[in-house]
C-alpha cells in the first residue's frame, strides 16, 4: 500500500503558491501597486495591536523565491530523509518554518512581525535539535539563545514605540527619521537584524547550525531564515542612511563578511564550509545595505537563496553518498562518480563567485561596482574586495578537495548520482541559478544604474576573482614532501580558522563566570550551609527529639501515675500553705 | 461489637454517663457522669481472646480512676472552702482539677497512658477514645477559668503531638498523637470560645472517623500495611492519603477549615506566640503525614509482590465515597453554601 507522500502534497501546495506569488508580484511591480491590510486585534488605551500585511512586490517577490526554494527542498527532503522515521514531523516543521517567514515578510507592523521572528526563533531551534544528540542539542541552544538577544531588542523596539502610538513603523520610519527615540528604536531593529543574520558579535551560532539536517540547512540557514535580518532592515533602511547606525553596520558587516570568507579557507567540513561562505555574502547583503542601497541588497539576498540553496542541495547529495561523512579530505573524483550532482555543485560555485552570466554574477558584480563609484573609506574597499578574492579562494579549495583527484574515502564505497528525486529538486534550483540573475536584474532595474569608471578599475574585480582562485589552488595543493603551510603558522591558523575565536567568546565567555559562581552557591548555599542549618539540620534535631521522647514513653505506667500525684501534692502543699 | 446485646448496654451507659457530665449543674454530678463513662467503656475495650486489650482496658482504669479520685478529692475540698455550686476562684484547687481533667482527655503533660493504651485497641475503640471520651473532660475543662496551665499544656500537647508521631510505624499510636496534636488545637479553641471548640471537634471526629473507618475494614495497623493492601485500587489509596492530609489540616481540603478559624479567633485575641506554635507543630504533623503519602501521590513507587486483595461491601464504599468527598471538597462546599444562604 503506497500511500501520498506528505513532500509529494507540500511540494505541489507550495509550488503553486509560488507561482502565484511570483506573477502577482509582477503585476505590483508593473503597475507600481501596494496593497495594505490591517485587522486590528484588540484596541487598548488608544493603543491599537492591529496585524498588517503589507503586499508589495518585494515582499511578494521574496515570498515566491521562498515558497519555491522551500518546495524543491521538501521535494528533496522525500529521498533525503526517507528512511528518518519523523520524516512528518520534519516536514511539518518546515511547513512551519516557511508559515512564519510568510508572516515576517509581509508584517510592516512592530507586533505582527514579532509573531513570525519568534517562530522563525522556535522553529530553527526545534530543526537544529531535530538529530537528538548533545552536539546538535548544544548546536541548537546555541543558535536559540543567539536569536533570543534579537527578540529581546524586538521587544524593546516595541515598547519604545509606544511613544509613537502605533506599531506601524513604515509610516514613522521617514518623519521621524532624526529623534532620538527614533535612533534607539533604529540601532534596537539594527541589534535584531544583526543576530538574526549573524554578523559579528552574533556569528557562532550559524556554523553551529550546521547541526541541522542538510535540507533544513539549504532552506533556513542559507536562503531564509538567516536573510530575514536582512530583510528587516531593508524595510528599516531609512534609518540606516546619513546615521552612524549605517557607518557601525557597515563596519561590522565588512568585518564578518572578511572574518568568514578567512575561515572558510580553513575549515574541512563540507557543510560548515558553506555556512561560512552563506556568512560570508550575508555580510555582504548587509553591508550594502549599510550603504543604503538597499535595493542591491534585495537583489543579492534573491540570487543567493537559489544558488545556495542547490550549493546546500548538492552538498546533501555528497553527504548522503559518503555514508554521512561531511569531511571534505575524505572526499575527491567525486566529478568522475558523480557527475551530475558535481556539475550542479560547480555551477552554484561559479554563481557564488560571481562567474559571468550566472546568478551571482549580476548582483554581485553590481554591489562592488556601486561601491567603486561611491565614497567609501579604504578600510572598507579592501574589505569588500578581499573577501570577494577569498570567496572564490575557498570555492576553489572546495572544488580541488571533492572534484578532483582520486577518492580518499574507505576502499570499498559504494557512489552512485541516481538519486533522482533529490536530482530532480537540484535540477529545478539549478535553471533558477542559471537564469535567476538576469531575470530578477531586468525586472528589479527597469532603468539600469549609470556606473562609471575607468578600466583599471572595471578589470579589478575580474582580477580579484582570479587571483583569488589561483591562490585558492596553489595553497591546497598537496604532494607527497608538501611543506604543511597551515602548522608553520599554528596561532595564526587556529585564530583565523576558529572564526576569530567567537564560538568560545559566545559560549564559554559569555558563561564561565557565571556557571562557577553558579556552581559555588549550588555547592556552598544550596547543597551546603542552607541546607545544613535548613532542612537536614530541622529533620535530625526533630528526629533526635521524637526519639527521646520515645525514651520517655517506653517507662511503667506506675511511674507516671506517681508523677501525676506528685503533682497534685505540689499544688496541694501550695494550697495548704499560701 | 454491635451484635453482642452487652456491648449495647455499655454503649449505652457510657453515652448517658458522657450526658450526665455535660449537663449537670454541680461537680459532684460532673464526677458521677465520668464514673459511669469510665466503667461502661471498659467492658467495651477488653476482649478476653486479646491480652492487649485487657492491658490496655486496665492502664485506662487506672489512670481514669486516679484522676477521678483527684478530682473528687478537689471537688471535696472545693466543697468544704465554699459552696458546692459556687464559682471557682480558688487558683489551685482549679488547678488541681484542671490537672486530672487534663489526665482524662490525654492532653500533653499527662499524655503518656494515651499512646499506650491506643496501641491495644480496636479501631472502633480507639475511634471512641479520641472522639467520644474527649467531650466529658473538655466540657468540664471549659467550666474552669485558668488560663495559664491551659497554655502550658496546649503548646505541650501540639510539640509532643507533632514530635511523636515523627518516628512511627505504628497507624495506631500515629493517630494517637495526632489526636493528642488536636487535642491542643482544642484547647485553644476552648480558650477563646465553647462554640470554636464545638467546630473544631465535630471536624476532627468527622475525619478521624473517615480515617478508622477504612483502617477498621482493612484492618490496617501499621505503615507498611498501607502500602500493601491498595495495590488493587490506586483511587482508594489516593482518596484514603487525601483523608490523611485533611487531617492534617492541608489548606485545600475539609480539615482545614477549622484550624482557619482557630487561627482567625487566636489572631484577633492578640494570641501570637501560641499561634505560631500551633502553626509549626502543624508544619511538622503535616510532613510526616506528606512522608508517609509520597508513594500515592509519586508516578513512580515500589510495590510489593505479596499484594493481596482488599474487599470492601458496596454499603462501606458508597459511605466511604461520600465521606471522602466531603473531607476533600468539603472547605469548597462549606464557601458554595455561603453564598447560596
Amino acid at each position: 500500500m503506497k500511500y501520498l507522500s506528505i513532500c509529494s502534497i507540500s511540494f505541489l501546495n507550495l509550488i503553486f503558491i509560488s507561482m502565484t506569488c511570483f506573477v502577482l508580484s509582477l503585476n505590483f511591480m508593473l503597475n507600481n501597486m501596494v496593497y495594505f491590510i490591517e485587522w486590528e486585534v484588540v484596541s487598548l488605551n488608544s493603543m491599537s495591536i492591529v496585524m498588517t500585511f503589507l503586499f508589495d512586490w518585494m515582499s511578494l517577490l521574496f515570498m515566491s523565491f521562498v515558497l519555491m526554494i522551500s518546495s524543491l527542498v521538501i521535494y528533496y527532503s522525500k529521498e533525503y530523509m526517507s528512511s528518518d522515521v519523523n520524516i512528518n514531523r520534519f516536514i511539518m516543521l518546515v511547513l512551519m518554518f516557511v508559515l512564519s517567514m510568510m508572516l515576517l515578510i509581509i508584517s510592516p507592523n512592530m507586533i505582527s512581525i514579532l509573531l513570525g521572528w519568534d517562530g522563525l526563533g522556535l522553529v530553527s531551534y526545534c530543526l537544529v535539535i531535530y538529530f537528538q544528540n548533545v552536539k546538535s542539542y548544544n548546536a541548537g541552544m546555541l543558535t536559540a539563545l543567539s536569536n533570543r538577544i534579537g527578540d529581546v531588542a524586538l521587544l524593546l523596539a516595541i515598547a519604545w514605540m509606544l511613544n509613537y502610538g502605533s506599531w506601524n513603523y513604515i509610516f514613522y520610519l521617514e518623519v521621524m527619521q532624526n529623534e532620538f527615540e527614533m535612533m534607539i528604536i533604529g540601532s534596537l531593529v539594527m541589534l535584531a537584524a544583526m543576530t538574526k543574520s549573524a554578523q559579528i558579535p552574533f556569528s557562532s551560532w550559524l556554523p553551529a547550525a550546521m547541526a541541522a539536517p542538510t535540507p533544513v540547512s539549504a532552506l533556513v540557514h542559507s536562503s531564509t531564515l538567516v536573510t530575514a535580518g536582512v530583510y528587516l532592515l531593508i524595510r528599516f533602511n531609512i534609518l540606516l542612511e546619513n546615521s552612524w547606525l549605517g557607518q557601525l553596520l557597515l563596519l561590522l558587516s565588512g568585518l564578518t563578511m572578511f572574518m568568514a570568507g578567512l575561515g572558510a579557507n580553513f575549515e574541512f567540513d563540507l557543510k560548515k564550509i558553506i555556512a561560512l561562505s552563506t556568512l560570508s555574502q550575508l555580510g555582504l547583503m548587509m553591508s550594502i545595505l549599510s550603504m543604503g542601497f538597499y535595493k542591491l541588497a534585495m537583489f543579492h539576498l534573491l540570487t543567493h537563496a537559489l544558488f545556495k540553496a542547490l550549493l546546500f542541495m548538492c552538498a546533501g547529495a555528497i553527504i548522503h553518498n559518503m555514508n554521512n561523512s561531511q569531511d571534505i579530505r575524505l572526499m575527491g573524483g567525486l566529478s568522475i562518480h558523480m557527475p551530475l550532482t558535481s556539475a550542479c555543485f560547480n555551477v552554484s560555485n561559479l554563481a557564488l563567485c560571481g562567474m559571468p552570466f550566472l546568478a551571482g554574477f549580476y548582483s554581485k558584480d553590481m554591489i562592488l561596482e556601486v561601491v567603486m563609484i561611491s565614497n567609501v573609506n579604504m578600510f572598507s574597499f579592501f574589505l569588500y574586495f578581499f573577501s570577494t578574492g577569498l570567496t572564490v579562494c575557498y570555492s576553489f579549495r572546495l572544488v580541488y578537495y571533492t572534484m578532483t583527484g582520486d577518492l580518499n574515502c574507505s576502499s570499498l564505497n559504494m557512489l552512485n548520482d541516481e538519486g533522482w528525486i533529490m536530482l530532480r529538486g537540484m535540477m529545478g534550483l539549478l535553471i533558477m541559478s542559471i537564469i535567476g540573475g538576469s531575470t530578477l536584474n531586468w525586472l528589479i532595474f527597469p532603468i539600469p544604474y549609470m556606473i562609471c569608471l575607468p578600466l583599471y578599475m572595471k578589470l579589478l574585480t575580474l582580477f580579484v576573482c582570479i587571483s583569488g582562485g589561483l591562490f585558492g589552488y596553489v595553497i591546497s595543493l598537496m604532494k607527497l614532501y608538501t611543506l604543511n603551510k597551515s602548522l608553520m603558522l599554528y596561532n595564526t591558523t587556529s585564530f583565523l580558522g576558529s572564526m576569530w575565536f567567537m564560538p568560545f567568546m559566545s559560549t564559554y565567555g559569555i558563561i564561565f563566570y557565571p556557571l562557577n559562581l553558579g556552581q559555588i552557591v549550588s555547592k556552598s548555599f544550596d547543597q551546603g550551609w542552607s541546607e545544613y542549618f535548613g532542612g537536614q539540620h530541622l529533620y535530625n534535631k526533630l528526629m533526635t527529639y521524637s526519639q527521646t521522647l520515645f525514651l520517655m514513653h517506653n517507662n511503667n505506667l506506675k511511674i507516671y501515675l506517681l508523677l501525676f500525684v506528685f503533682w497534685i501534692l505540689i499544688l496541694f502543699n501550695f494550697l495548704l500553705f499560701l | 461489637m454491635f451484635n453482642n446485646s452487652s456491648k449495647i448496654l455499655f454503649i449505652t451507659m457510657m453515652i448517658i454517663g458522657t450526658l450526665i457530665t455535660v449537663t449537670s449543674n454541680s461537680w459532684l454530678g460532673a464526677w458521677m457522669g465520668l464514673e459511669i463513662n469510665l466503667l461502661s467503656f471498659i467492658p467495651l475495650m477488653s476482649d478476653n481472646n486479646n491480652f492487649k486489650s485487657t492491658e490496655a482496658s486496665l492502664k485506662y482504669f487506672l489512670t481514669q480512676a486516679l484522676a477521678s479520685t483527684v478530682l473528687l478529692f478537689a471537688v471535696i475540698l472545693l466543697m468544704l472552702k465554699n459552696n458546692l455550686n459556687s464559682e471557682i476562684n480558688e487558683s489551685f484547687i482549679s488547678m488541681i482539677m484542671l490537672s486530672t481533667l487534663l489526665l482524662k482527655s490525654g492532653a500533653a503533660p499527662f499524655h503518656f497512658w494515651f499512646p499506650n493504651l491506643m496501641e491495644g485497641l480496636t479501631w472502633m475503640n480507639a475511634l471512641m477514645l479520641m472522639t467520644w471520651q474527649k467531650i466529658a473532660p473538655l466540657m468540664l475543662i471549659s467550666y474552669l477559668n485558668l488560663k495559664n496551665l491551659l497554655m502550658i499544656s496546649v503548646i505541650l500537647s501540639v510539640i509532643v503531638g507533632a514530635i511523636g508521631g515523627l518516628n512511627q510505624t505504628s497507624l495506631r499510636k500515629l493517630m494517637a498523637f495526632s489526636s493528642i496534636n488536636h487535642l491542643g488545637w482544642m484547647l485553644s479553641a476552648l480558650t477563646i470560645s465553647e462554640s470554636i471548640w464545638m467546630i473544631y471537634f465535630l471536624f476532627y471526629s468527622f475525619l478521624s472517623f473517615v480515617l478508622t473507618f477504612m483502617f477498621n475494614i482493612f484492618k490496617l495497623f501499621h505503615l507498611n500495611q498501607l502500602f500493601s493492601w491498595f495495590l488493587q485500587n490506586k483511587i482508594l489509596k489516593f482518596t484514603l492519603f487525601m483523608n490523611f492530609l485533611s487531617l492534617g489540616g492541608l489548606p485545600p481540603f475539609l480539615g482545614f477549615l477549622p484550624k482557619w478559624i482557630v487561627i482567625q479567633q487566636l489572631t484577633f485575641c492578640n494570641q501570637y506566640f501560641q499561634l505560631m506554635i500551633l502553626l509549626m507543630s502543624t508544619l511538622i504533623t503535616l510532613f510526616f503525614y506528606l512522608r508517609i503519602c509520597y508513594s500515592a501521590f509519586m508516578l513512580n513507587y515500589s510495590e510489593n509482590n505479596w499484594a493481596m486483595n482488599s474487599h470492601i461491601n458496596n454499603f462501606n464504599m458508597n459511605l466511604y465515597t461520600i465521606m471522602t468527598f466531603l473531607s476533600i471538597f468539603g472547605l469548597f462546599l462549606i464557601s458554595l453554601f455561603y453564598f447560596m444562604f
